[in-house]
């Protein structure tokens, strides 16, 4: 587990269509200390998964500066495991092989690294699926699949784009709940985004709110845990700091 | 879960009559014909120069199986298939990987493809036969030619068609260039480059029967082309029934069923 510090951070692209320069992300500095998970919340636009791509290594960005425990991010890397929005499972390995995948970067071996699928697929009650290939999953198994692919390369950083938003609303609050209770286990340090004012509540330690590629507010989140819906729906805290954060994000 | 299970259930015995009734729709058409074909060449009393009778044929098959000679020309030519073949893949699936890696080398290679692919097979016989000489080497190379630029573009085609994402989760769970493309590029861009391999085969199987005509002396294109000299129309129609029914069988037992393993397996790769 390590920190993540992200420092005046900028993005601008010429957008070729309209023939300017376009402002993603104008100005974001955000400390994320170790153990912590932190929402970023903010309407479409915002520049918020710009930022996570950044963070991620995916993008450059175009000024500013990232740092994971301390080191400079320079592209892509295992220690900044990332879930992806729309799953982004390998189509032609099994789930076992699927998480498995981090640890053979590595150089684990066969047997050992299953070992170590089996456990986090344990972990998210996925142990009857690890033989199966992802199209024969529903897209929630898929995404506990995703989590727990990153969860199980045991990377420094944990970045979530939007995990939930393409899965039912049922299945998206078994996800939440699941997610703080291995969270709780784990203790990763997170950066969620998300568009959603309730999940960035529910989750996180901390919810910052974008607007327009800056930083407009950082929130506290001092709910107890373990967290569960049917508790934190009937909480005056939970009730007051969504509604709070959701004139904000409709302000922004 | 459950119900996903019953449907592969159901889905079994369906699956199997099904292959039997695709067997049987794809086989009766061409029994027809074969019965058909007596009948015609008796009630017109066809000259067997024009069209040998079945009679014919079957004796030419048993002579020509007794003293060896047709296994000798099929020997032939699925050798060159099998050489050309793998020699294309071998330097096409490198290529199109690079290609659809590097936007830069796909640009500039592009045009050059799309120039090559009209002209694959056959057109390249005349100048093979100067550099290779008459033989293995001038139609190895016209089959080579015909799989090449096809499984060059499709391995292109496969290797864009993989989400970027998918690339993305790779290297953020620690892949490096080399397991990039054993674990993601190669892997993902498979089920094109199967498909490309049967389409281009398709191509080298033609290529093939009229470079042997042209350049060698054994081979079934040359089975064909020698029969002519001697008017025996029998040797040619049993070299035309073997060719056709020899590329059924690698199409339908080999290719096709490799192509739905690599497809229906992953589902498709752009589905997820």
């Amino acid at each position: 587990m390590k920190s993540l510090e992200i420092r005046n951070l900028q993005k601008t692209y010429f957008d070729p269509y309209a023939g300017t320069k376009v402002t993603a992300v104008q100005d974001v500095s955000l400390d994320i200390r170790e153990g912590e998970f932190v929402s970023v919340v903010g309407p479409s636009g915002c520049g918020k998964t710009t930022i996570l791509n950044m963070v991620a290594g995916f993008l450059p960005a175009t000024g500013g500066e990232i740092r994971v425990g301390g080191r400079p991010v320079k592209g892509p890397g295992a220690d900044r495991g990332v879930v992806f929005q729309s799953f982004a499972l390998f189509p032609w390995k099994t789930v076992l092989d699927n998480v498995g995948f981090g640890p053979k970067m590595r150089g684990v071996p066969k047997a050992e690294r299953d070992r170590i699928a089996r456990e986090y697929l344990a972990l998210a009650g996925l142990s009857h699926a690890a033989d199966r290939y992802p199209n024969e999953l529903s897209g929630g198994m898929q995404q506990r699949v995703g989590v727990v692919r990153a969860l199980a390369n045991d990377p420094d950083v944990l970045l979530m784009d939007e995990p939930f938003a393409s899965v039912d609303a049922q299945t998206r609050m078994t996800l939440q709940e699941e997610l703080t209770r291995i969270w709780q286990e784990k203790q990763h340090t997170v950066l969620f985004i998300t568009h959603d004012v309730g999940e960035a509540v529910f989750l996180a330690d901390r919810v910052v709110v974008l607007s327009k590629g800056r930083v407009m507010r950082d929130i506290p989140v001092t709910l107890p845990r373990p967290r569960v819906w049917d508790e934190v729906t009937e909480d005056e805290d939970f009730k007051r700091l969504s509604a709070e954060v959701l004139h904000m994000v409709r302000a922004a | 879960m459950a119900t996903a299970e019953l449907g592969a259930a159901r889905l079994g015995p369906s699956r199997a009559m099904r292959r039997v009734v695709g067997a049987v729709t794809f086989l009766l058409p061409l029994l027809c014909l074969f019965l058909l074909w007596p009948v015609v060449t008796t009630a017109f009393d066809v000259n067997p120069r024009v069209f040998p009778g079945v009679g014919m044929v079957w004796a030419a098959l048993v002579e020509s199986v007794r003293d060896g000679s047709l296994f000798a020309h099929i020997g032939a030519s699925l050798g060159r298939v099998l050489v050309g073949t793998a020699l294309g893949i071998l330097v096409a699936v490198p290529l199109g990987i690079a290609m659809g890696v590097s936007s830069g080398i796909s640009t500039f290679l592009t045009p050059l493809f799309r120039f090559f692919s009209v002209l694959a097979g056959i057109a390249w016989i005349p100048i093979a036969t100067l550099w290779f000489g008459y033989g293995f080497g001038a139609i190895t190379f016209v089959i080579f030619n015909a799989v090449f630029f096809i499984v060059t573009y499709n391995t292109l085609l496969g290797v864009s068609a993989i989400p970027m994402r998918l690339r993305h989760a790779a290297a953020s769970l620690g892949a490096g260039r080399r397991a990039m493309l054993t674990e993601v590029l190669l892997p993902g861009a498979l089920p094109n480059i199967v498909t490309g391999i049967r389409t281009g085969l398709g191509f080298a199987w033609r290529g093939l029967i009229a470079a042997e005509m042209i350049a060698t002396n054994v081979g079934l294109g040359y089975m064909l082309f020698v029969a002519r000299d001697f008017y025996r129309t029998e040797v040619i129609v049993l070299g035309m029934i073997v060719i056709g029914a020899l590329w059924l069988l690698i199409d339908r037992l080999l290719l096709a069923p490799l192509e739905r393993a690599t497809i229906e397996r992953w589902g498709l790769v752009t589905r997820s």
